[in-house]
């Protein structure tokens, strides 16, 4: 099967995007195992600058940066309302969660959230915000109308990453230093269970049409695979050093190495290495078009928004954003 | 008063178990270059020899095992009696460029957490740019640093770091 997708590859990446397409057809003959890209393109990208205290706003059909918008507090965390019209971002110096019209491009409302907002995410069906507390341990439930906390889930040490189902009913949080995901039922708050990962883990990245769910485990070099029907740990899969995120595209899950200037991609229904893609300087935030056609990436050091095409396994673009961009969470609308 | 209570809490930061690898929420960043009159290989030379900083002022000693092997490490022993010890992650005679991580430092001695750093030499036979990149957390994990535990504070040590350890290259190379 590994040397099979392996050779897929080298063809794939001679003959193009076309090739792929009938690749993509046979592959699917395989139950589970292929992500079909589902809805539009994404029009735009909110990327977090943390070190330049700022939001930018990066037009994706034309790459260029269109706006630059003062936040403050290092923001860090970043989510989407359902219907795009709100982006919300979690700062933790600031210990605040922000609230941006993504039509005006202004802040509309902040609250103050916790004593360490980072990880954030929304829940695509009721829209509520779920913010996690680096230093707290908990994980914040944010009304999106107010900003005001209505809930309070306790969690492992440190939690990082913030996840949702797609149907809305489960909540995952990556505890970073209890090096465990937590299962929460988002109609209770209750912690239902809670899953072993690699060592630090610290994005989590929900993989629906797998039934997966990936950490990046910070100090293993590893992603975590999640079952999530069984929630139980699959397997551990190594790639580059300090992995901070995943994203799936097509048969791929692409993985952001900080500390190796690279993106590993991974087959994701053999799990078998790829590809490394070089990219800028700390590789952080990742996401997927909606297509799967496309994968974004924010590089910290190199203060880069940069795109992959999947189709060929290249970087077509490298758009200059702010100062040590984050954009954790889900960036791109 | 205010520096007691800062002392306590540094003295107290150090006693308790912290996880392994904590940190604060934002990373620093320290990027530096310098422009050198002299050949490229004669700066990388001395640069890219990971088992000997004396080139760098603040560095007394230079003591350690592995050469320029990826995994190598070393533990720099400073003017001010301090010690750093450090590990080489990457390393590339055809790049002319370098990487290394401080696996262990008291915050007393350089007030950073998870650093690390890159050195990239380029240039020709007359002129060379060394260029130094560093990224780290504040040497305080919690929340609420006394302030020499700071972002701030981080970035300023980090700084003069660099910026002394490229002016003094520039020195050894141009003379005077």
């Amino acid at each position: 099967m590994a040397r099979a997708h392996r050779i897929f590859w080298a063809a794939r990446l001679q003959v193009g995007q076309f090739f792929f397409a009938v690749v993509s057809l046979v592959a699917s003959g395989v139950p589970g195992s292929v992500w079909a890209g589902e809805g539009s393109a994404a029009s735009a990208a909110y990327v977090t600058n943390q070190i330049g205290n700022s939001l930018s706003i990066v037009d994706l059909a034309t790459e260029k940066q269109v706006a630059e918008i003062a936040i403050g507090g290092k923001p860090a965390g970043i989510a989407m309302s359902p219907d795009g019209r709100s982006a919300y971002v979690a700062a933790p110096d600031g210990r605040e969660v922000i609230a941006i019209d993504t039509a005006s491009r202004s802040v509309i409302k902040r609250a103050a959230v916790g004593k360490g907002p980072l990880g954030i995410a929304v829940n695509p069906t009721t829209g509520a915000i779920y913010v996690a507390d680096w230093y707290e341990h908990r994980l914040y439930v944010v009304d999106p109308a107010t900003l005001a906390v209505t809930a309070t889930v306790p969690t492992g040490q440190s939690p990082s990453g913030v996840a949702v189902t797609a149907d809305g009913t489960t909540i995952l949080t990556a505890d970073r230093d209890s090096n465990q995901v937590s299962v929460i039922d988002a109609a209770t708050f209750k912690v239902q269970s809670t899953i072993a990962t690699g060592e630090r883990p610290f994005g989590i990245t929900i993989d629906e049409a797998a039934g997966r769910a990936y950490t990046a485990n910070v100090a293993a070099n590893t992603i975590t695979v999640i079952d999530l029907k069984s929630r139980t740990h699959l397997s551990d899969v190594p790639v580059g050093l300090r992995p901070y995120a995943v994203a799936r595209a097509a048969n791929l899950l692409f993985v952001t190495n900080q500390h190796d200037e690279s993106v590993s991609v991974i087959d994701a229904v053999t799990l078998q290495p790829v590809k490394t893609l070089r990219v800028g300087g700390f590789p952080e935030g990742i996401e997927a078009d909606p297509t799967g056609s496309t994968i974004w990436v924010a590089c910290w050091d190199a203060n880069t928004l940069e795109k992959i095409d999947v189709a060929t396994l290249s970087v077509t673009a490298r758009i200059p954003v702010g100062e040590g961009p984050r954009a954790f969470g889900k960036f791109l609308r | 008063m205010v520096r007691v209570v800062a002392s306590l809490m540094v003295a107290l930061a150090a006693l308790l178990p912290v996880a392994a690898e904590a940190h604060g929420p934002s990373r620093q960043k320290v990027v530096s270059k310098i422009e050198i009159n002299a050949p490229v290989d004669k700066v990388w030379a001395t640069v890219g020899n990971f088992q000997d900083m004396s080139w760098h002022p603040a560095v007394a000693k230079t003591e350690g095992t592995g050469g320029n092997d990826v995994g190598a490490t070393r533990k720099l022993t400073l003017q001010s009696g301090g010690v750093i010890n450090e590990k080489l992650t990457k390393y590339s005679a055809e790049e002319r460029g370098l990487a290394y991580e401080i696996t262990d430092v008291d915050v007393k001695v350089l007030p950073v957490t998870n650093y690390s750093a890159q050195m990239n030499v380029s240039g020709t036979a007359e002129k060379t740019i060394v260029e130094w990149r560093a990224a780290f957390y504040r040497g305080f994990v919690n929340n609420d640093p006394p302030p020499e535990l700071s972002d701030e504070a981080a970035v300023k040590a980090v700084t003069e770091i660099v910026q002394g350890g490229l002016g003094a290259l520039k020195k050894k190379f141009e003379g005077g």
